[in-house]
């Protein structure tokens, strides 16, 4: 499995890249830029996104999105050139095959999760259509954060296949399956679903995976509450525009009154209208809550296949402990543990001493056989351990500043809600005052006249 | 919203509403009055000594201003239509009585005055909602060619609100006040002999009032409304037009307003929810724990000042809407008096006009010109009312909007004080790590 990140990186020419690249790609995304990764040599973004229309495997009609991918190489542009970037389109479903990939290929790493499918969590007036343009838009910036990430991250940057994703259009997916990773990824599912009891669990994996649990359950419900927070914040924007119309009409049958109401109204409409904006941007929050919802399950993922393994440790240990138990017992005739066996040996007799040595060879055999595997998984654990250590770090401290940040732009949002709402108010406040100002000009004016 | 939750009255308040006896009930018993230790504590109990005046009524002797200051005090308020005051009252002071008949409430109600139609500058008398709508239907018999302000609806739903709770009470307390400054600030209604009665008798004896109903009233009671004008005049036309109009924009208001509330509530509800879930986030973030508590503390800043701005709300928006259909109602009656005055005099003049034409007399007859007078003593009534009421009300309702911008500014003002002051608790450490890797670099 660590195959892949042994093999020769895909090399598109020498480092070399500016600070304003830098700048960009720092200001397009919240990725590392640390190590030599894809992104500091290739620029990535998902530019468009387009519905279109086709036939399926079973020949069926269907209607689907499809993602522009441009790619630009950092060094030619640094280099004084300006090339029109590389195109080539993808649909969903083929970022799905390839983060399928990337798990099954590097289980301990927590593999950036893919914008949902279907939108979740939405409050009522939002569309939970796939082919709504809002929820496409918010897919296509999700996609392409999803390709950010994966491009800067120091071990899933310099895989091939992702690389292949990016700039081969077709014979793309054919590579993909070449890779033999579906089988892989069917038994990874089984052994994913399956529970097993480890003998001696790490504990730095046991917490992680309750962390994941807790990240997940914490999200998902913060996600649900957001949404109905906004329906409801929606409801009380919107019930305010019906003063607009009400100030209006009754405008029309007051003298005096009329122009300050008719005015206030226009407010109550533009307060009932800045609603749509508000819970528009908020979505983007919503989004990377829910990054982090899915990076949960990825979390827990890389955790799961830190037991599966150590399972496998301690079942080829115990394998080859109980096997060394038989050849002493062969050897001694001392039975020191009750065994089906040591049973049907006090029945049947002792065998025969050609018997029993082509036994106690076969034994030799399975335990040195055992050794091996023993030492295999051994070393299997210890570097998958390691590996999944660093990559579960590199996850914190991405988590935690992409988090902070999260939660700053949030609150950036409610105060300017917060300055909206004044705004709004205080125009109205003059409006509401001049009901009685223009009562008061004209008793002035009586009294002049 | 805590409007729902009713507290019980006697529990909260710096001013509990003492259980006492009525002083309006006990007529003849002021010595029944002195062994109970309640009454002794009031302080417009009978017990007071010398203090009653020929009519028999109590005075204030603790009053903490003298007239004179509180007048020059008051006048300073936006008094914008330019009339000199000389009569303030106040409704305050609630309290629960509690009989074996019945339980009710009273309220203080005390007065300053410069008039000489009053004996004393300073009355405090306490009277029950029965006593003001005795007042009121007093003031509409006596004067049918005013405008009476309203009071607030008798009828509450059983059940659905308790009547002792102390927001009810409060509510209506601001309601009698309010209709009692009106009638007081009137021109002509101020001036009614059972308004000096309510506001400075010791006993209100109620039916002294029936006995004194005018003949203008009976004679507006004696007219049926079926007849048809023949020529309304233009501008009570007018009058009744706007009246129309006007209604439906104030019931849409009204519920909007009440649409509002409810919407705000829920979203309290789902606030309250909400913020929680940042605590309880922050417990498993090491890192994170400062600023999700942070975003949690803020989230409850901001729902205990949408709990506020929704109480002010309803507490000063809706009464002020209820006020002012009740008014709407009350105008739309005193329309229909003068056109039944109106159409009295027509009938009365055409009565005449044929006897004319058979030849019988030649001279208009007195009561037709004393019909005359009258349709045309109500027409100036009216007019002048009208003009006063629509003052009034594009003054209560330049207050009652500013009013709702202000709350709604200073609850946005608060929400954003929440905000800006979490933003260094989520950047802290942020902008500490930047620091440290600018000197690493």
């Amino acid at each position: 499995m660590a195959e892949a990140v042994n093999e020769e990186p895909a090399r598109i020419g020498g480092g070399g890249l500016t600070d304003t690249e830098v700048e960009n790609n720092k200001k397009n995304t919240m990725v590392e830029q640390q190590g030599s990764t894809l992104l500091r040599r290739l620029e990535i973004s998902v530019a468009e996104a387009e519905k279109r229309t086709g036939k399926n495997t079973v020949n069926m009609q269907e209607t689907f999105t499809m993602y522009l991918i441009e790619t630009r190489l950092i060094d030619v542009m640094t280099e004084g050139h300006n090339p029109a970037p590389e195109t080539l389109w993808r649909r969903y479903s083929e970022f799905e095959l390839l983060r399928n990939y990337l798990l099954v290929t590097y289980p301990f790493i927590v593999v950036p999760p893919l914008p949902e499918k279907r939108a979740e969590f939405v409050w009522h007036k939002l569309s939970a259509d796939n082919m709504d343009p809002d929820f496409v838009e918010r897919r296509r910036v999700g996609l392409e954060n999803f390709l950010l990430r994966v491009a800067s991250h120091s071990v899933l940057s310099n895989d091939k296949i992702l690389y292949g994703f990016l700039t081969e259009e077709h014979g793309w997916k054919q590579l993909v399956y070449d890779t033999g990773f579906q089988a892989k990824a069917d038994s990874r599912i089984k052994a994913l679903s399956a529970t097993f009891r480890v003998k001696n669990p790490d504990r730095r994996f046991t917490d992680m995976r309750h962390y994941s649990d807790e990240l997940q359950s914490i999200t998902s419900q913060l996600l649900r509450v957001r949404a109905r927070v906004a329906d409801r914040l929606y409801g009380v924007y919107k019930v305010h525009g019906n003063y607009g119309r009400v100030f209006s009409e009754w405008s029309a049958i007051e003298k005096d009154m009329g122009d300050g109401l008719q005015s206030a109204g226009h407010h109550m409409d533009a307060y009932a209208a800045s609603v749509d904006d508000i819970l528009e941007e908020e979505e983007h929050y919503a989004d990377q809550l829910k990054e982090y919802l899915f990076y949960a399950e990825a979390l827990r993922a890389v955790c799961r296949k830190h037991e599966l393994i150590q399972y496998e440790l301690e079942t080829a240990s115990a394998d080859l402990i109980s096997k060394k138990q038989q050849r002493e017992e062969l050897a001694t005739g001392i039975v020191r543990t009750f065994s089906f066996k040591g049973m049907t040996n006090k029945l049947f007799g002792q065998e025969t001493p050609e018997q029993r040595e082509a036994r106690l060879s076969l034994l030799e055999e399975q335990i040195v056989q055992g050794e091996v595997t023993v030492k295999e998984k051994t070393s299997e654990c210890r570097e998958y351990v390691n590996g999944a250590w660093v990559d579960m770090q590199r996850f914190k401290e991405q988590k935690d500043r992409d988090l902070r940040e999260a939660l700053v732009s949030y609150a950036v949002m409610q105060i300017s809600m917060c300055k909206k709402g004044i705004q709004v108010w205080t125009n109205a406040k003059e409006c509401f005052q001049k009901i009685l100002s223009s009562v008061l000009m004209n008793t002035d004016q009586i009294f002049v006249g | 919203m805590s409007a729902s939750t009713p507290k019980a009255l006697a529990s909260s308040g710096q001013k509990p509403i003492q259980e006492m006896c009525h002083p309006l009930g006990l007529e003849e018993a002021a010595g029944v009055l002195t062994p109970s230790p309640d009454v002794g504590n009031t302080r417009n109990s009978i017990g007071e000594k010398d203090l009653s005046l020929p009519n028999g009524t109590p005075v204030e002797t603790s009053s903490p201003a003298s007239s004179s200051s509180l007048l020059n005090r008051l006048q300073l308020d936006d008094d914008l239509d330019g009339e000199t005051r000389d009569l303030f009252v106040t409704v305050d002071d609630p309290r629960k009585h509690v009989s074996t008949m019945e339980t009710y409430i009273t309220y203080r109600v005390a007065t300053k005055t410069t008039r000489v139609e009053f004996d004393l500058p300073e009355y405090s008398v306490r009277r029950r909602y029965q006593d003001f709508d005795w007042l009121r239907t007093r003031l509409e018999d006596s004067q049918p060619t005013h405008l009476i302000p309203p009071l607030p609806e008798k009828f509450v739903m059983k059940g659905v609100v308790d009547r002792f709770s102390e927001e009810f009470v409060e509510t209506r307390r601001k309601a009698l006040d309010k209709f009692l400054k009106r009638v007081a600030d009137h021109p002509v209604l101020s001036f009614n002999e059972h308004l000096n009665a309510f506001l400075s008798a010791k006993d209100l004896n109620k039916r002294q009032g029936l006995a004194l109903l005018t003949k203008m009233g009976e004679s507006v009671k004696y007219v049926t409304g079926g007849y048809k004008l023949r020529a309304r005049p233009m501008e009570f036309a007018a009058m009744g037009e706007y009246l129309d109009m006007f209604t439906p924009k104030l019931g849409t208001i009204d519920r909007i307003a009440q649409r509002i509330i409810k919407e705000q509530s829920e979203y309290l509800v789902e606030l309250r929810e909400y913020g929680p879930v940042y605590s309880t986030w922050a417990v498993s973030e090491a890192e994170l724990e400062e600023p999700l508590e942070g975003v949690a503390s803020c989230i409850a800043n901001c729902s205990s000042a949408l709990d506020e701005l929704t109480e002010d709300m309803s507490e000063d928006f809706l009464p002020v809407l209820r006020e002012y259909v009740l008014y709407v109602e009350s105008m739309k009656s005193v329309l229909k008096k003068r056109d039944s005055v109106q159409a009295e005099y027509e009938a009365k003049l055409e009565a005449s006009a044929s006897r004319k034409e058979e030849g019988t007399t030649t001279a208009v007859p007195t009561d037709v010109e004393k019909c005359q007078d009258k349709v045309e003593c109500f027409n100036a009534d009216l007019k002048a009312d009208w003009d006063r009421w629509q003052n009034n009300k594009r003054q209560d309702f330049r207050q009652l909007l500013t009013g709702m911008a202000d709350h709604n500014i200073h609850y946005y003002e608060k929400c954003l004080t929440a905000w800006e002051s979490v933003i260094p608790l989520l950047q802290d450490q942020q902008s500490q790590e930047t620091r440290s890797d600018i000197e690493k670099d």
